[in-house]
């Protein structure tokens, strides 16, 4: 089988370790044999969207966002061909508010998003960062997982019709939230950093499926050895107390 | 009178706390809080000098402490790294005398990062190093830009002497067209490199947003860099170091050969800090040379220990620290084991991304036989292996003790690293371990 991934930004938005989430799907793909090809497109850079299984934009700092901000406006029409085209899109943290329609600078400011879905964000000033472990139980197409991240955002995102899992402990989408993320089935955004997937390697294997499945029927991935992983993921839960 | 009362009130804490073998930035604390603006009413000596910047900031103030004792018969320094705003009112109130005049000739600050603003423009700093900016801990400080932003804002009413990295993007900008600006640089060497895959900030002109070019990196973004489209980056060296030889820890300043403390780039840098105060106040380069060659490092930074082998511990903070530690070792090419260890309390940064901004792949290799990770995360650590594909072997220890029994039972040459909370603990247990 063969999964091809675009790191979109790879070269500035790569704060917070996000670029581990690729490294897991990496060598998770290639532990079973699976023939995976990762490209990169920076800012400005020729690039079809829609020839990829999986997109995927990680976090970046502030500055550095409002500055690749344009460059993601003037690929709409390509982000959409791909969503038509079945491409499955990982979102962390920036990349998951540009979705939205639009956001709310802390001086009031709207900047417009690119309106694929109808979660706005605001700028957190009154009520403060959203800082810290988080766990929370996501629904992965009908399978209860709990997930474990870092969160760190000061955009409070509201409106989410469809949140990617709830929160068991943490913030979420809002300071003290009950819901974290955004997911629809084919788009998954979230504030979760950690990166999410080491830890998590049922989201990991599941993303990977769902980028198989643009081009093979009946997917079934083969059992690896996640004894360190599940480890990591129970030192999270035991302190937060969730397990 | 309010000051004097909370001066005494200090002292006798302080006092207290020293007698019971503590010191500590408690009395600093309390003397805040009686009389919050403590530092604006005491008279400073004549030189003050105040270092900040991500990493080096402790090793670069005690050279300077040193280097100031060869001109001056009394000077004062935080020392011991208690570089908050109530650890400099700690030392402020320790040396300040009923005529509430500091009682030094010269005096050192090191300084955290996010107590720049707080401390700046209410202590009368003579003399502002600025040594380097990189991601840190990203839950405490936030992104490196608002840091950036803020000492920015703390510098705008300071007009004395402002000294900065020239081969840092993110310090260079605090001097863009100002005055009174010294900025000291490292000419390429054998370990520059044209590319860099090292997670850094600052990669556009803060002035224009155009990126920026580099003729060369030494390590992160520290490098020539220039502005292909406007004036940032054209600054000139006060100091230049050249001829850098690590293998054997010196360069040329100014046609005078330098040792450095530590064979590494980043011990450069700061002799390099050291050397720009000395000019400043005409000591020379011969007297800062004779105090570099007998500077002995802090706890924790290339600490050797005899565990039946030799063992070398280094404190790791950030992604740019790690990488240059891991550079170190990896310049022994005999087969090594490696200990991790590896927490996030509050003072680690509760935030362990970093360990994927930083490149661990440099020890990925076969030379490096075991990797222990141990600590509060050390399955964390293990996976950042994991997933690098590290052939050798990953054990996880996370008891201290056990990962420090663990290694000794090893053979190759060792090497250790932690994270702040866990050094005092693993260097007792190392010391405790000792042949």
């Amino acid at each position: 089988m063969k999964l091809n991934i675009l790191w979109m930004y790879h070269d500035v938005m790569d704060l917070y370790g996000d670029k581990g989430n690729i490294k897991v799907l990496e060598k998770r793909c290639i532990d079973r044999g699976i023939d995976i090809t990762i490209d990169t497109c920076g800012m400005n850079e020729t690039c079809t969207l829609s020839n990829y299984d999986i997109l995927f934009i990680g976090g970046g700092a502030d500055k550095e966002q409002a500055l690749l901000y344009k460059d993601l406006l003037s690929r709409k029409q390509a982000i959409e061909e791909a969503i038509q085209g079945n491409t499955f899109i990982l979102l962390i943290c920036g990349g998951y508010q540009f979705f939205g329609t639009h956001y709310i600078d802390n001086k009031g400011n709207i900047i417009e998003g690119l309106g694929l879905f109808d979660y706005y964000t605001q700028s957190s000033a009154s009520v403060g960062r959203c800082i810290g472990n988080i766990a929370i139980e996501a629904d992965l197409d009908g399978t209860l997982v709990k997930v474990v991240g870092f969160e760190n955002h000061g955009g409070q995102t509201y409106n989410v019709a469809t949140p990617f899992g709830k929160v068991l402990s943490g913030h979420g989408n809002e300071y003290k939230s009950s819901y974290e993320g955004f997911y629809n089935g084919q788009i998954l955004g979230t504030y979760m950093h950690g990166p999410l997937l080491p830890k998590n390697p049922e989201v990991a294997d599941f993303i990977i499926k769902k980028g198989l499945s643009r081009k093979h029927d009946n997917v079934e991935l083969d059992a690896l050895e996640d004894g360190m992983e599940h480890k990591a993921k129970e030192v999270i839960l035991t302190r937060l107390n969730v397990i | 009178m309010k000051v004097r009362i909370a001066l005494i009130i200090g002292k006798i804490i302080r006092f207290i706390l020293v007698k019971l073998g503590r010191g500590g930035s408690l009395p600093g604390k309390i003397v805040l809080s009686l009389c919050p603006d403590i530092l604006t009413r005491v008279t400073y000596p004549s030189t003050v000098i105040m270092v900040t910047g991500t990493n080096g900031k402790t090793t670069t103030s005690n050279m300077i402490y040193e280097v100031l004792q060869t001109k001056y018969t009394k000077v004062i320094a935080n020392r011991r790294g208690d570089n908050l705003k109530e650890g400099v009112a700690t030392l402020v109130m320790a040396n300040t005398g009923w005529n509430l005049n500091i009682k030094a000739d010269a005096m050192v600050i090191e300084i955290d990062e996010l107590n720049v603003p707080k401390v700046l423009n209410e202590v009368k700093v003579t003399n502002f190093i600025v040594h380097n900016f990189f991601r840190d801990q990203l839950d405490r400080a936030g992104e490196m830009e608002t840091i950036v932003s803020k000492i920015e804002n703390a510098i705008k009413p300071y007009k004395n002497q402002l000294i900065l990295n020239g081969d840092d993007p993110n310090v260079v900008r605090l001097g863009y067209q100002r005055e009174n600006t010294y900025y000291y640089q490292v000419s390429e060497n054998d370990q520059s490199t044209k590319v860099s895959n090292e997670a850094s900030e600052g990669k556009f002109c803060f002035v224009c947003h155009t990126p920026l070019t580099y003729a060369y990196y030494q390590y992160s973004h520290i490098g020539e860099f220039t502005c292909s489209n406007c004036d940032f980056g054209t600054h000139e060296a006060f100091l230049s170091a050249s001829n850098v030889d690590l293998a054997r820890s010196q360069f040329t300043c100014e046609n005078k050969h330098i040792h450095a403390p530590q064979d590494a780039l980043f011990s450069i840098y700061n002799c390099m800090a050291v050397l720009s105060i000395a000019k400043l106040h005409d000591i020379s380069f011969d007297v800062v040379n004779t105090v570099l060659e007998k500077f002995e490092l802090n706890d924790g930074r290339m600490e050797r220990f005899n565990i039946g082998r030799e063992c070398l511990l280094n404190l790791v903070k950030n992604p740019t620290g790690a990488n240059e530690t891991m550079k170190y070792i990896q310049r022994d090419t005999a087969d090594k084991d490696i200990l991790i260890i590896l927490n996030d309390n509050e003072q680690d940064g509760t935030d362990i991304s970093w360990i994927w901004d930083a490149n661990f792949e440099l020890i990925v290799c076969d030379n490096v036989k075991h990797i222990i990770c141990s600590g509060l995360r050390a399955y964390d650590m293990a996976l950042r292996l994991k997933y690098s594909d590290y052939k050798g072997q990953i054990i996880v220890e996370e008891s201290k003790e056990a990962s420090v029994s663990c290694l000794k039972q090893l053979e190759n040459n060792a090497y250790v690293i932690a994270t702040y909370t866990a050094l005092q603990p693993i260097r007792s247990i190392l010391r405790r371990n000792e042949a």
